[in-house]
Parts: structure tokens; C-alpha cells; sequence
């Protein structure tokens, strides 16, 4: 545990997410629900506060005034102690202007303000929309042992999908000797992860010297670090092992949220160790009630729900009724949805407070992953 | 607004057996996921009561760990709060341990700012917005005002409940229901006081008998004419958890929808402390109907009739009917449990078998290993 403010986060949460479809409408990516009771955005702050970072920035700009309202003073995730402070970033005017996000560097660009305030020796930059379970601190260890100027956490994919990725190509100790964006021919298999330990430092000259250049995208990924590996700052790659996925489609957020449901335990949410968990809102719900002809199998539920049909590998959360006689399978019911009776649904996303209408057939012998909105 | 404070009396609490001996009813599990005093705190929030005091017998331990700082149920955090109080004196003297000599050593009755007190229990489960209730309280003229309901099963339930009897609405007589006659008026232990009245109360308590309860004194002004006692009917619904054979029953009475949607109301909200538990997980064999079943539940065999609380795991090939389970209970492989009920933190992994009836529930108490 690292207990002091020698390390703050800044997360980024502020993209549209439009592959999400309508599940973005009026829902910032990072607020979308997952696994029954979480929001996506759940699993980086939780992270952060299993690692005792105690200063966490979110940045938003997309439908931030729900996103705002959830994180509000970081008290879901304990980060209202004595030591904290939990502030979401949004765009905002100031003597030199008033400028939306123009990219993830330019985030925490307009708000060195707020990094100087805490005056850190590392920034963790983590994204709003990855689904994994960690503790920082390995990672910032590793960083401030090898003096690192940056380190980036990566994950080996399947050789075959590297040129999907980000791919960091490492020299024996792991240094990263080379980044390659997307590439056609991959250097190696570590995959970026878009979870970051920089020096503030550096960090801070880099960022200056990036807002300055015009044809700039003002990116993580494409300016500030092959800006730093031309300048041959020293960039070391940590090696994460373990569950993570990007949940950015919504065949990826439906395979994700299987994981769980098929009780793969890659992701362990059911440990009883309490500083190894996962944070959300709780609801005021009553009890989870499964019904007398209700029926379900490899699935999760959460307090609220009402199942009176037929389950098998569905996400059921909070609020949701299945009526009697539905047979739904693989399908992730988001909040406040109402399957009346008789539906038949498979491979779906239900949006959040959709009715699917009694004796509907949705989707029934297809594989690909749809969304009811 | 009228200013109120609530007063959540736990001294007067019957015993659930086995389940209160360590804790005080207050503190039970209910439903897999509440403790039963969530329904008085939730009642004074909803209606707006933000200054609670909850006058503890016993057990202060298992109490605070499930308020907390008590801001679930508080509306403004400073302004309002809900503090546990204890007699100290009392635990000395067990006997003179009342709920008046909580409030004479505690509360600063005097120098409080409030016009009416709330005094209401825990085991009288119900969704009760206090605030009509004040208003006919208010238009009554009496100093003190019991809310009383009209039950037609007073000869199953409501054991060694108060018993009223009125004219129109004047409470004349208060005894003890005896499940002589199915129709009764049923006091619920929830007086609404004037700051006079409570002042009264606390003086008049200590000269007629140290050992009297605020229930006590009230049923003395009642019988002995002493006061005017203004009678306010309920009209909800009503859980009494007087013994173990109500807490048993009324549990798996709740299965039932139309029960149910009678004691939880839509804008209604039972606030209760969560636990940062996952969803319920079900196994590919899982068996489960009619049930609750809490958060961080693992269900991997047959589970019929039952409640099942947080953390519980029903590993596969385990069979459960008509159960109740408490927070955190391992039930291993092959199990098959009928009419049981289990406290905390038990484990019934070796015993195959545990079979009670509906009239004789197996207790196992607080984290068993068999």
C-alpha cells in the first residue's frame, strides 16, 4: 500500500463511446452498468483506492453531469477520507480561454493546475472504461526502482490479434524500445493497456511542450509517448497478468459481462477480502426474489431483481422483473428493464428501463450480440 | 414544519432465542438483507425525522456495526443524526436498566429543541409515515397519542401484545392480548409525546416505579385514567416480531408477492447498510424457487422456500428447503436441510441431514461448524 500523496491518479472518462451505441445516448461510456451492480468506472476507482492512492481526477466531457453525480465526493469508493480528494475535471473557462478535452494529453494538460495543487512525484493515468482488478503499487514500484520516466502497463495478446494494439516492443530488461500504433507486422505481443506511471516531471515538460504544437492530436498513445521514446527518456513496460478487458463494443461489453456470469472466476468479484474489492452504489432495494416457476442457472443477479422465467447465462441487475414463461439466455438485463411474459431473448443487451413486450422473439438463434435500446 | 425528534426504544424487545442473545432484536437479520430496525429508522427518515436517538439495552456492538455513522438514514449529515444510547448505571443494575433512565441520563430533554417526541420499537415491522400521524395527534389535544391496529388474527400472532380498548378514540384499557379472540385492537408501541408529556413521563416514572418502562407509565396513565391517551389507528401493514415462531413465519410469509408488496411500498424506500457485496451467482446446476437471495451469494444446489442471506455458498448437490440462512453460512456438498434456521458464520458441511417442521424450526447458532 503506498499511504501517502506521493502518487495521485487521473483517469480519463470523458469519451463518447459511440461503438456503444445507444447505451451512450445520454450515458458517459464510463457509467455505463456492468455485471449486474457496477458501473465500468467502478473497477479503475476501486482499483485506485486498493492501492491507497487517496487523490483521484476524473476527467469527463461527454454527458458529464451524471457521470459527476455518481462520483460525486468519492465516497463509494472510500475516497472521502481525511487524505483525499476525489474531483471530476470537466472543460472549464480560465484566463486563457475555455477549450473542450482535444485529446487524452490535453486533458490533463488543462488541469496541471489541479496536479500541482497535489504536488505528486508520479501520476497514474488509467482509462474510465477498463474492466480488470489490480493494485497499482507493483507497478509504481517498478517505476521508481528502474527510474523509469514513464512505465506502461502491458498485456501479451494472442500474436495473431497484435495488430489490434498499441504493441511495445521490449529490450531484455523490458524497456520499451520501440511503440508501434495498430501495426501490421508487430515487434512483439505485450500490448498497451493505457494505464500509465509518469513521472510528474517529465510528465509536465512533455505536456507543455505537446499543448504548443499545433498539428499535434494531443494523444497519449500517438504524441507524448513516441515524443519521449524519440528523446530517449526511459520507458519501461510492467508486465500485467491477469483479467483485463477494453469494453468499448458492445459484443466485447456482453463477453465481458459472460465472463462473470459463467462464474470463469478470471475476474474474482466474490473475494471476502475486503480491501480486494469492488466499490459501487448500493440501491435500495428490496431483496432479490426468484420465483416459484422461476428458474436460473449460470447466471448473476442483483438485490432488486425479480426472476419469474426461465435463466440461463443472463446479467440480471437491480430492478429488473422477468415475468413468467420468458426463456432468456445470454443476455445482460441493465437496470430497471421489464421482460413481460412469454418474451423469448437471446444474445442481448437490454438497455436500462426498456419494456421488451410479452411474447416478443428477439434475436433467437443468432449468434451476433444485439442491443435493445 | 413541526420540529420532531424520533426515539427508536429498544429495552423493551422480546427474545428471539438463540438470535438475541447476543444482540438486541434490532440487530437481526430479516429478509437476508435487513436488520430489523432499518424499518423504524427508514420510517423516521421517510418521514422526515432527522434526529433520532435509539435508546440500547443491550448489545451495543452488533448495533453500531450496522448503523454505522447512521447516515443511510439521515437526511442533512450535520444537521441531523442518529445516536446509540446506553444506561450505564444500568448495566450494573440490570433491573433499573429502562428505557426512562436511558433518556434521564442521555437526552437533554430540557434544552433540546423539539415540540414532539416519536417513540417507536423494532419489532413492529410496517411502512409508517409519521406525519398524518402527528397531524391527528396535534388535532386530538392530547398530550400523548398510540398508534394501535385493527388485527382479526389476535388469537395466532400478537402474544403478550398490548390490547386496547376505546372509546372513539380514547384509549380506556391496555392488557395483555392472551390469543383469546381473533379481533383486537393491538397497541404498536409507538407513541407520539408532546415535550411536556415526555418531561412527565421521565418525572412521573422515577416516583411511581424505577423499574417502569415509557410503556409502562403510558398503560398506568391509561388504566389508572390518569391521562387522556389519544388512540391513532394504522391502517398499513403490520409484521409483529414478538417470539421466534413470528419471525419464522411472517419470513416465509414475505415470499408471498401480495404479502410483500403490502409491508415494502413503492415510494416507500427500507434503507439498511450494504456490505460492497458482488451480485447472487448461480452455478449450472442451480435449483432455486421462491427464495430470497442477498448479494455475494453463492448458489450451487437446490434452494426451495428459502431466505437466503449475504456471502451464503450452497455448494452443489446441497438441498435446502424452507430455510433460513444467515450472512456468511457454508452449506457443503450433499446437504439437505429442511426447516432450518442458521445463524452467522455457521458451516454444515459434515452433517448430511438436518431435518425440523413448521412448528419446531432447528436452530444452529452463531458460526457452528458441524
Amino acid at each position: 500500500m503506498l499511504n501517502n500523496n506521493k502518487v495521485i491518479a487521473m483517469i480519463l472518462a470523458g469519451g463518447k463511446g459511440t461503438r456503444l451505441e445507444a447505451l451512450t445516448k445520454k450515458t458517459a461510456k464510463p457509467a455505463v452498468s456492468f455485471a449486474a451492480k457496477y458501473r465500468i468506472i467502478d473497477f479503475p476507482l476501486s482499483n485506485c483506492a486498493n492501492s491507497g492512492i487517496n487523490v483521484v481526477g476524473v476527467l469527463t466531457q461527454y454527458e458529464s453531469t451524471e457521470l459527476d453525480s455518481y462520483i460525486g465526493n468519492g465516497e463509494k469508493w472510500g475516497l472521502n477520507g481525511v487524505h483525499c480528494l476525489m474531483n471530476t475535471l470537466a472543460p472549464r473557462q480560465t484566463e486563457e480561454g475555455a477549450n473542450w478535452y482535444k485529446g487524452t494529453a490535453d486533458a490533463i494538460a488543462q488541469n496541471i493546475d489541479f496536479i500541482d495543487n497535489a504536488n505528486p512525484e508520479f501520476v497514474v493515468i488509467l482509462s474510465g472504461d477498463h474492466i480488470y482488478k489490480t493494485s497499482y503499487a507493483d507497478m509504481i514500484r517498478l517505476h521508481e526502482t528502474s527510474k523509469a520516466d514513464v512505465t506502461i502497463s502491458v498485456i501479451e495478446v494472442d500474436p495473431k490479434e497484435a495488430s489490434r494494439f498499441g504493441i511495445m516492443a521490449v529490450d531484455k530488461n523490458d524497456r520499451i524500445v520501440e511503440f508501434q500504433e495498430k501495426p501490421k507486422v508487430p515487434k512483439s505481443n505485450l500490448a498497451s493497456m493505457g494505464v500509465y506511471v509518469f513521472s510528474w516531471k517529465t510528465l509536465r515538460k512533455y505536456l507543455k511542450r505537446d499543448s504548443k504544437d499545433e498539428k499535434s492530436e494531443h494523444d497519449f498513445g500517438k504524441n507524448i509517448i513516441p515524443a519521449m521514446l524519440e528523446d530517449k527518456c526511459k520507458l519501461m513496460a510492467y508486465r500485467f497478468k491477469g483479467y483485463w478487458r477494453d469494453v468499448g463494443t458492445l459484443s466485447s461489453l456482453h463477453e465481458a459481462n459472460m465472463d462473470i456470469a459463467l462464474d470463469k472466476m478470471e475476474l474474482n468479484l466474490y473475494e471476502q477480502d475486503t480491501g480486494n474489492r469492488i466499490y459501487t452504489q448500493d440501491t435500495y432495494s428490496v431483496p432479490q426474489y426468484i420465483g416459484k416457476q422461476g428458474h436460473i442457472t449460470r447466471s448473476i443477479a442483483n438485490q432488486g431483481a425479480i426472476v419469474l422465467g426461465d435463466v440461463d447465462s443472463c446479467v440480471i441487475s437491480t430492478g429488473v422483473t422477468i415475468e413468467s414463461t420468458c426463456k432468456l439466455t445470454r443476455c445482460v438485463v441493465m437496470e430497471n428493464a421489464h421482460i413481460k411474459k412469454g418474451a423469448r431473448i437471446h444474445n442481448a443487451i437490454i438497455a436500462p428501463g426498456v419494456t421488451v413486450e410479452g411474447d416478443a422473439k428477439i434475436n433467437v438463434g443468432n449468434d451476433e450480440v444485439v442491443l435493445i435500446a | 414544519m413541526r420540529r420532531v425528534i424520533g426515539i427508536c426504544d429498544l429495552h423493551n424487545e422480546p427474545s428471539l432465542g438463540g438470535l438475541t442473545e447476543k444482540r438486541p432484536l434490532g440487530a437481526v437479520t430479516f429478509l437476508g438483507r435487513y436488520g430489523l430496525i432499518d424499518f423504524t429508522l427508514s420510517n423516521f427518515s421517510n418521514s422526515h425525522i432527522d434526529r433520532v436517538y435509539v435508546l440500547v439495552k443491550k448489545g451495543i456492538v452488533a448495533l453500531r456495526r450496522h448503523i454505522g455513522s447512521g447516515s443511510i438514514w439521515t437526511n442533512n449529515t450535520r444537521l441531523g443524526f442518529i445516536e446509540l444510547l446506553i444506561n450505564e448505571k444500568g448495566l450494573r443494575h440490570p433491573a433499573f436498566n429502562t428505557d426512562i433512565n436511558n433518556i434521564k441520563d442521555n437526552v437533554p430533554v430540557d434544552e433540546l429543541d423539539f415540540d414532539y417526541a416519536v417513540i417507536a420499537p423494532s419489532y413492529y415491522l410496517s411502512s409508517m409515515d409519521f406525519r398524518p400521524i402527528i397531524e391527528k395527534h396535534i388535532a386530538s389535544g392530547a398530550e400523548i397519542s398510540s398508534v394501535y391496529v385493527h388485527v382479526d388474527n389476535a388469537d395466532s400472532d400478537y402474544l403478550r401484545a398490548d390490547k386496547y380498548k376505546l372509546n372513539d378514540d380514547k384509549v380506556v384499557k391496555s392488557s395483555l392480548n392472551l390469543l383469546k379472540s381473533k379481533e383486537a385492537d393491538i397497541s404498536l408501541d409507538t407513541y407520539i409525546v408532546s415535550k411536556k408529556a415526555l418531561r412527565k413521563i421521565i418525572s412521573d416514572g422515577t416516583k411511581v416505579s424505577e423499574l417502569f418502562s415509557i410503556k409502562d407509565m403510558i398503560n398506568y396513565y391509561i388504566n389508572e385514567a390518569l391521562m387522556e391517551v389519544n388512540g391513532v389507528k394504522f391502517e398499513g401493514y403490520v409484521v409483529p416480531i414478538l417470539n421466534l415462531r413470528n419471525y419464522v413465519n411472517h419470513s416465509f410469509d414475505l415470499l408471498n408477492y401480495h404479502i410483500r408488496s403490502q409491508l415494502f411500498l413503492e415510494d416507500w424506500p427500507i434503507y439498511t447498510t450494504t456490505h460492497n457485496t458482488p451480485p447472487a451467482l448461480y452455478g449450472k446446476d442451480a435449483d432455486v424457487q421462491n427464495s430470497f437471495v442477498a448479494n455475494g451469494a453463492i448458489i450451487k444446489g437446490k434452494v426451495h422456500n428459502c431466505i437466503i442471506s449475504r456471502d451464503v455458498v450452497v455448494e452443489k448437490g446441497a438441498e435446502l428447503k424452507n430455510c433460513i440462512i444467515f450472512t456468511q453460512t457454508q452449506i457443503g456438498k450433499d446437504t439437505k436441510l429442511e426447516y432450518v434456521l442458521s445463524d452467522k458464520n455457521a458451516s454444515i458441511k459434515e452433517v448430511k441431514r438436518i431435518t425440523g417442521t413448521p412448528d419446531d424450526v432447528v436452530y444452529i447458532k452463531v458460526g457452528v461448524k458441524v
